[in-house]
């Protein structure tokens, strides 16, 4: 390609601007998560923590269940994601090979359901958990989650399904396989690979999830990271940055490990079939 | 970003056969029920009962039997002046958030989709807005945001540009402090989205506009943009939804404050049913929302198909 | 990469099913014993020690009763306990603060604790403390903790200045003190810095002073609002210290009290007005050889009065064992008690007998001055109005904020108070 040299530099220029758009923030958590508070409290703060320090990750899990909360999260989390696939998987199935009216209500609820407002969503839906018993209970929040999780799920795994060749599924039922063996023996495995990304993408999605635990879960031995988060903001908004930061660090982490783990596989997924990049 | 998987989709075999082929559609039945019923009882119906209950005085107490008001509900909330600050509010910050968002995206997809050096550092550093937790993105950014101890007033009184801005809780400050976190956390997902679309534009249309002389700009708009419209006018309608109905951020960054002034309609709502417990109130403001949500996605929807219509004919 | 594939979803859902397992076992066990639930707000590391020691002395001597601390926060507990209370996952011994109470109250969810407490924690705390629970016939609290607001002042600024140094017996006036605030500011220091993130409590309870009402209950019984001279002292001092004076910094109007601290520990700020609690971050955080102290807030035609929501304990309803818990809370506020409470957080008790521990007598960290102002605090104004949460939050606060930054005038404040105010009441009111 030809590309004048000033043009070039132009470009790195702006991709740096970006870098350092997107990365500055995390830069700064992670160096306030390290600072001791007499650093905290100075009035010029320094990037590098001049006093590095690991008190405020032990003052977090002091103040703060985070154990427990982390496994709230990995329970709901896991929960919501392999309910999610193992229920989303057939019907998938079905809105992508067939067009009957079932098919098309469900693509239809798909990108209806993206324009709820959660508040319309909730208050009812708290209401009918409440006569459920499941207010307050880490499965009441997976039923949610995994409601929540199936417009994405059922439209990524129908894409999937699409690129499963029909031809396979035909030449198994021609050797006598039933419908759903077929299925099973046939077109589950070649879907195996989206299946787990389409899992681990609502794993991320439901161990992100804000609004719904919030009003959901309502003692500190049932919530979630990101609830438990919010309780180190204390009276009037006053917060004690060091260990909120170094929580809030913490709590990333797992969603940044699985990320990069799909990350290929998604975006990947939508560049299949474009120029080699 | 899910609409987006739809243009990789390979080409289909002429459509028709296969309805009429298969059994009727038992089969289909059991296939989609697993789904279908924790959609139809945690889903559609809770939204149904949510409409009812916006005709109703239901709050929170046992003290007060519930009743049927009619349209009570829908008057006060004609004359509830705060709720359509708090719409306007919300307009002002889907808006303030998709459009900057969709051009530095546009931006960045287009950085990445030249041969540079440093673009793998882009991508893996894209991905932290995108997998962050929403509240962890809204705690980091009151950290850069803090007045005295936060990064960004430091680095501008280091540049000689006055410091102790009180950011978000400034009353001309907030918002767009907020806008810029909103920008931020959904930049990468747009971005992946039209780097996509980008990479399925013909490579050699491209080339051979270059051969014709043709400047980047009128590449761009000739050969890129009619490529990339279908892509980049859902996943914009997209946003456009998702920030309206946007949350945690807000309730993490400002609570609504000060004075209102980032009080978004969901959160606005939020606080009418589970602060001050009027759950028919807030009902009444989610039937409102959806109506109007449902006009903007109407809106995209017509022009989505005019897009592909348009996109079907290059191909 | 298939098969690898399918035993992760395999993996994943063997460890879902192992998770439901381990956590659903862990339920109360039935052998006859009772547990308590006691959600505290406490948040200060000496409070939150001072909280569970005596949870743990309670246990210690009660085997049958056995409290669990539970922590909650005070930024989100009024939501948090409108959802629980609805969801029927209420703790069963409730902290708050009395202004939070109305709505639970009215809404049925608190216990009428009339008959539950004994009379010993009745006499001990004083009429007008009880009025801040008192919602209709009913008691649906225990308030146990307050603070005056005072001025905390940066005790080196004030002695170069000269001014006349303010006592309970001798405040300043209201007009004094903002004369006082314009002396000591120039040369970069603010004469004050008023942390007004929570502008309606502050100025309300600060505007009984000067006769403050604001809220009239008509002969209906329904409640509306009129925002008459009384009432518009306050505001205008501050308003005007900010936009006329320049005597306060216009940055730390949507503060919190803590935002303000390293401002005031840099000389940026002589005086801070401030709950006399936050003296212990002020100790904890104070650079070494910073002098500061305590100063009584400005009095008005009506003296020092100061409107105050106490901190509470209540009981809930629906829990199956309101004598216990109603026992649990008189054990905390022993007079013994109510003494390590208040000084783990470094706030006054209610209680009288606490109240004249020496430990809070002292002149070190002001506790004198702080103690002294005791007398003076009466009921928040408008705790027990409906819909007063919401007017506060959505009404009063941008309004009063506005106002203060110089953006609205006080004619406009005044229209928005009353007008919006009473639309917002009366839909409560019907």
């Amino acid at each position: 390609m030809r590309t004048s040299t000033a043009a070039r530099t132009g470009q790195y220029a702006a991709l740096l601007a970006y870098l350092v758009f997107l990365a500055f923030p995390f830069v700064w958590l992670i160096s306030i998560a390290f600072k001791p508070p007499r650093e905290l409290a100075s009035l010029h703060p320094t990037w590098i923590p001049e006093n590095p320090t690991l008190d405020n990750f032990r003052q977090a899990f002091d103040e703060q269940p985070l154990l427990q909360a982390g496994l709230n999260s990995l329970l709901a989390a896991l929960g919501a994601a392999v309910i999610a696939v193992l229920i989303a998987t057939p019907m998938a199935y079905v809105m992508a090979r067939r067009r009957g009216r079932l098919a098309k209500a469900a693509t239809g609820w798909v990108v209806v359901s993206q324009a709820f407002p959660f508040v319309l969503l909730i208050i009812p839906l708290f209401l009918v958990l409440k006569n459920l018993g499941l207010i307050n209970s880490v499965p009441g929040l997976v039923m949610v989650y995994v409601v929540w999780s199936l417009p994405f799920a059922l439209w990524m795994l129908a894409g999937y399904v699409r690129a499963v060749p029909r031809e396979l599924e035909e030449a198994a039922a021609v050797d006598g396989a039933g419908r759903l063996r077929t299925l099973v023996s046939v077109t589950a495995p070649l879907l195996a690979p989206g299946i787990v990304a389409t899992a681990l993408f609502a794993f991320i999605t439901a161990w992100n999830e804000f609004f719904f635990a919030l009003v959901l879960l309502k003692t500190p031995e049932k919530q979630t990271l990101p609830v438990i988060l919010t309780h180190f903001i204390g009276a009037g908004g006053v917060a004690d940055l060091g260990p909120l930061a170094a929580a809030a660090f913490l709590a990333t982490l797992p969603s940044l490990v699985v990320f990069a783990l799909i990350q290929r596989r998604i975006t990947g997924g939508m560049l299949a079939g474009a120029v080699k990049s | 970003m899910t609409l987006v998987t739809e243009p990789r989709r390979p080409a289909r075999r002429a459509p028709g056969p296969d309805a009429p082929r298969g059994a009727p559609d038992h089969g289909a039945w059991f296939l989609v029920l697993p789904a279908l019923i924790p959609i139809l009882v945690l889903s559609v119906g809770p939204l149904l009962y949510g409409i009812l209950l916006a005709f109703t005085d239901a709050q929170s107490g046992r003290t007060e039997p519930t009743r049927w008001i009619g349209t009570l509900n829908f008057q006060d909330l004609l004359h509830d002046t705060l709720f359509w600050e708090s719409f306007r509010i919300g307009l002002v910050w889907a808006v303030g958030v998709t459009v900057p968002q969709f051009l530095l995206a546009l931006g960045l997809a287009l950085l990445l989709n030249q041969n540079l050096r440093m673009r793998w550092l882009a991508r893996a550093l894209a991905i932290i807005p995108w997998a962050m937790p929403e509240v962890v993105v809204g705690i980091m950014w009151r950290l850069v945001y803090n007045t005295d101890a936060g990064i960004l007033n430091e680095t501008l009184r280091d540049l000689g540009l006055g410091g102790g801005h009180d950011w978000l809780s400034g009353l001309g400050t907030a918002l767009p402090a907020v806008i810029v976190v909103g920008v931020w956390a959904g930049m990468p997902q747009t971005t992946v989205a039209l780097l996509a679309g980008l990479q399925n534009t013909p490579r050699e249309l491209h080339e051979a506009a270059a051969v014709d002389g043709a400047g980047a700009w009128r590449r761009f708009r000739t050969v890129t943009w009619p490529a990339l419209r279908p892509v980049a006018l859902a996943i914009t309608a997209l946003n456009l939804i998702w920030n309206f109905n946007s949350f945690a951020l807000v309730y993490v960054l400002t609570n609504g404050g000060p004075g209102g002034r980032t009080r978004l309609p969901m959160l606005f709502a939020y606080e009418e049913a589970f602060r001050y417990g009027q759950f028919g109130y807030a009902a009444a403001m989610g039937c409102v929302m959806v109506a109007l949500i449902s006009i903007l996605l109407a809106v995209f929807l017509v022009g989505r198909l005019r897009g592909e219509a348009k996109g079907g004919d290059k191909a | 990469m298939t098969r690898t594939s399918t035993r992760i979803v395999t993996l994943l859902a063997c460890a879902v099913l192992l998770l439901a397992g381990c956590s659903d076992g862990g339920g109360g066990a039935d052998d006859g014993r009772i547990t308590l639930r006691f959600q505290s707000l406490a948040w200060q590391d000496e409070s939150v020690k001072a909280n569970k020691e005596l949870v743990r002395e309670w246990n210690a001597t009660h085997p049958d009763v056995r409290v669990e601390y539970v922590q909650g926060s005070w930024d989100s507990v009024h939501d948090q306990l409108l959802t629980s209370f609805e969801g029927g996952e209420a703790p069963d011994i409730i902290h708050d603060a009395s202004d939070d109470l109305a709505d639970f109250a009215y809404g049925g969810y608190l216990a009428d604790l009339t008959e539950l407490l004994p009379a010993r924690l009745k006499s001990d705390i004083p009429h007008h403390s009880w009025e801040t629970v008192t919602f209709g016939d009913g008691v649906y609290g225990v308030p146990f903790l307050q603070e005056p607001r005072v001025l905390i002042a940066n005790a080196t600024l004030l002695e170069k200045s000269g001014v006349r140094i303010p006592t309970p017996e001798h405040p300043w006036s209201w007009a004094e003190f903002r004369q006082v605030a314009k002396e000591l500011s120039g040369d970069g220091t603010y004469g004050v810095a008023w942390p007004l993130k929570e502008p309606v409590s502050a100025t309300l309870n600060l505007s009984l002073s000067t006769g403050g009402k604001l809220f009239h209950r008509g002969t209906d019984g329904k409640v509306t609002v009129r925002f008459e001279e009384g009432d518009q002292v306050v505001p205008r001092t501050v308003h005007d210290q900010v936009d006329t004076d320049r005597s306060a910094s216009p940055t730390t109007l949507g503060s919190g009290g803590s935002d303000t601290l390293p401002g005031f520990f840099a000389g940026k700020y002589a005086m801070v007005p401030l709950g006399f609690s936050y003296r212990q971050q002020i100790e904890q955080q104070a650079p070494e050889g910073f002098d500061w102290q305590v100063l009584p807030a400005p009095a008005g035609a009506d003296g020092l009065a100061q409107g105050v929501s106490p901190q509470t304990l209540s009981v809930a309803e629906d829990s199956p064992h309101k004598e216990e818990a109603a026992a649990f809370v008189d054990f905390l506020l022993q007079p013994d008690n109510m003494v390590r409470l208040a000084l783990g957080d470094w706030m006054l008790p209610t209680g009288k007998q606490a109240l004249k521990d020496p430990a809070l007598h002292t002149t070190e960290h002001g506790w004198a001055t702080g103690t002294a102002l005791a007398a003076h605090l009466r009921s928040a104004p408008a705790q027990s109005v409906r819909g007063y949460a919401e007017w506060k939050d959505k009404v009063a606060t941008p309004a009063l904020q506005e106002y203060y930054s110089g953006a609205i005038g006080m004619d406009e404040l005044r229209h928005r108070l009353e007008e919006d105010g009473n639309l917002v009441l009366a839909r409560y009111q019907r």
